[in-house]
């Protein structure tokens, strides 16, 4: 299993059960680099300080909010440490409640909670509890710097933590009112008609990306050069291109060349391959 | 009989006798060698161990085709005083290097200062290096003789970078390119290089073919040889017009067009990890003070294989370890060196590229 993200403790009462926390998803996005679409080079992200005009190295980036357009108040790593965390390494656990209780709007992302050491015990304990009453715990949690609210509830034999949005954070403009709007039975009646005809049990495997499935062909066939349709007169151009690559190459190499050169020290180093310095040819 | 063919013949009967250590005498110069009975190559399977006596006999044998691809080189070797199974180190710089052996004053930018360069010219000093167990030699890829075709380049090496930049070291006889296969055979242990298995040196083999091709309809001849290990040195003899900037920025730049053409096949990355499974194309080597594994040069293979010169036709037939510092005199001596014309078959790649400008 993947590592740990978090490990503390679920407490309630006057119990507390040492657990480990996993991600329980993963996006399958396929990512991208951005490119320069004319020259085809990788784009670099810079952190450039315009008032300065230089590049910022990380150390000395700083988090600033901005209370008023262009107004900020800086606040530094010992600020952050600074602020009160009650439940760093532990669930606190507040109230069991039915699960249907929770609107599922409320969910944020789910995770795996496994017993951590010696835990095995409290841990089954806990988890058949909650499958028996069918209950599902609010607690709360600190995880990357910020308290969440979460739900804890047993899944297939495992407790599941799913973190949940603060009511706060929920939006509350609505769509426009309906309650005005005349619907009669008849028309129900046909909408129930085709629910019916619909109504199967869930089964998640029936669905796929289609979207990502499509995309990582189309990267395969780009990598088995199977785009280029009419290749042997492709290839003759291409040959052509390698002539102007070499050439433009050659001629950066030269510019290179004339422009003054840093120490000839730290030039040899920054051009040295790591593995080089123990194999040769 | 030529001298040279006198002196090969003289050393070859002096190693004849049996003592485990005597002083050779090469031409007018006097060599100690020891130890002649020492192990250097452990061998494998039916093929006995080769040592110390071996080596010396096999670069006397070889030295009328050897010695003409190192002269004038600064060069730098490998030494294995223990064998190919013990410590290795690279070795620069001689503080007393002997009489018979030409050397070289070049400024190096590592040691702030001048240093003492070995130029492998002569039988006595090719020996000198086997004697010292430096059984890899890497010879630079440009030399300190501006003729023919750098005539009016300087000679001054020493005192500063800039002198060295200036001089013809800078402007190398060949662009190089070295297919390293990261292809595992599943037998190697952790961390270790992949080792040599016929998978892998079939589509190194396929991949320098299509290079070949590529190059060809630029109209560029470039040659192969074995690196004597897993994979495959290309090498492009040039007109000594570009230096080793431009040298190099043209191997990378031939290195990115195959990238995109077979971007399965090949990789440029410098980690080991995302090399796995591709052939790395190298094209580091060109750069000043660098060097590949020499022509004919034995590797650290437990068979003693050497890094062999072979004809294209001839590529899809070999294996590397057909090639050993047992077996490699006798084919030399029946097919001669197919690397023999390099210098006279030199291309000038400025006709190619002004060509392309003015188009």
């Amino acid at each position: 299993m993947a590592r740990a993200i978090w490990s503390g403790s679920i407490s309630f009462g006057m119990v507390s059960i040492p657990v480990k926390l996993f991600g329980a998803t993963e996006s399958k996005d396929i990512s991208f680099n951005l490119l320069h679409a004319t020259c085809g080079s990788r784009l670099q992200q810079r952190r450039w300080c315009p008032t300065d005009e230089v590049d910022v190295p990380w150390a000395e980036t700083a988090r600033g909010y901005e209370y008023s357009k262009g107004q900020y108040v800086m606040l530094t790593e010992e600020d952050f440490e600074r602020l009160p965390l009650p439940s760093k390494h532990t669930i606190e656990l507040t109230s069991f409640v039915e699960e249907k209780e929770i609107d599922p709007v409320f969910y944020e992302r789910s995770y795996y909670l496994e017993p951590g050491e010696r835990a095995e015990k409290p841990y089954a304990l806990l988890l058949r509890a909650l499958e028996q009453r069918k209950l599902t715990a609010v607690a709360t949690i600190t995880i990357r710097k910020k308290e969440q609210l979460c739900a804890i509830r047993a899944h297939e034999g495992t407790i599941v933590l799913e973190t949940l949005f603060y009511p706060d954070e929920i939006r509350l403009e609505r769509g426009m009112d309906l309650s005005g709007v005349k619907v009669s039975d008849r028309e129900l009646d046909m909408a129930f008609t085709l629910i019916d005809i619909f109504r199967k049990p869930f089964d998640p495997t029936e669905y796929h990306d289609h979207y990502r499935e499509a995309l990582a062909e189309l990267i395969e066939a780009k990598l088995e050069g199977k785009q280029v349709v009419k290749a042997p007169a492709a290839r003759e151009t291409r040959v052509i291109d390698l002539a102007d690559a070499l050439k433009r190459s050659v001629e950066a190499a030269k510019k290179e060349a004339a422009k003054p050169k840093p120490p000839a020290r730290a030039r040899t180093r920054a051009s040295r391959p790591a593995r080089r310095t123990r194999k040769v040819g | 009989m030529s001298r040279v063919g006198t002196e090969v013949e003289s050393v070859l009967e002096q190693l004849e006798a049996r003592q485990p250590k005597m002083v050779l005498t090469i031409d007018e110069y006097e060599l100690p060698v020891t130890n002649l009975e020492k192990v250097l190559w452990p061998g494998a399977g039916r093929h006995r161990a080769l040592t110390k006596r071996d080596l010396l006999r096999y670069l006397t044998r070889v030295s009328s085709w050897l010695l003409p691809h190192l002269k004038g080189r600064p060069m730098f070797t490998t030494r294995y005083p223990d064998g190919i199974t013990g410590k290795s180190f690279y070795q620069k710089h001689w503080d007393k290097p002997p009489k018979f052996a030409r050397t070289v004053s070049i400024y190096s930018s590592h040691n702030e200062g001048d240093g003492e360069y070995l130029i492998c010219d002569n039988l006595p000093t090719l020996l000198f290096l086997a004697q010292m167990g430096g059984l890899e030699l890497h010879p630079w890829f440009s030399r300190v003789d501006p003729a023919p075709d750098a005539r009016g380049r300087s000679r001054k090496f020493s005192g500063s970078e800039a002198n060295l930049e200036r001089s013809v070291l800078n402007y190398p006889d060949f662009v190089v390119i070295d297919l390293d296969p990261y292809l595992y055979s599943g037998r190697e242990g952790k961390g270790e290089e992949p080792e040599l298995h016929r998978k892998a040196f079939k589509r190194t083999r396929e991949l320098a073919l299509r290079l070949r091709e590529l190059l060809g309809r630029l109209g560029l001849t470039i040659y192969v040889k074995t690196s004597g290990r897993t994979g495959l040195h290309l090498y492009l003899p040039i007109v000594r017009k570009f230096d080793y900037d431009a040298a190099r920025s043209i191997a990378e730049t031939i290195g990115r067009y195959v990238l995109q053409q077979w971007p399965k096949e090949v990789t440029l990355e410098w980690t080991v990890v995302r090399r796995t499974g591709k052939i790395f194309f190298d094209y580091n080597q060109n750069t000043r003070g660098k060097s590949l594994a020499s022509i004919l040069c034995p590797r650290r293979h437990p068979l003693g294989t050497v890094s062999m010169p072979v004809h294209w036709e001839d590529l899809e037939e070999i294996y590397p370890t057909d090639f050993t510092i047992r077996t490699v005199p006798d084919i030399l001596e029946d097919r001669g060196d197919p690397w023999a014309n390099i210098l006279e078959s030199k291309q000038d790649l400025s006709e190619l590229l002004e060509q392309r400008s003015a188009g």
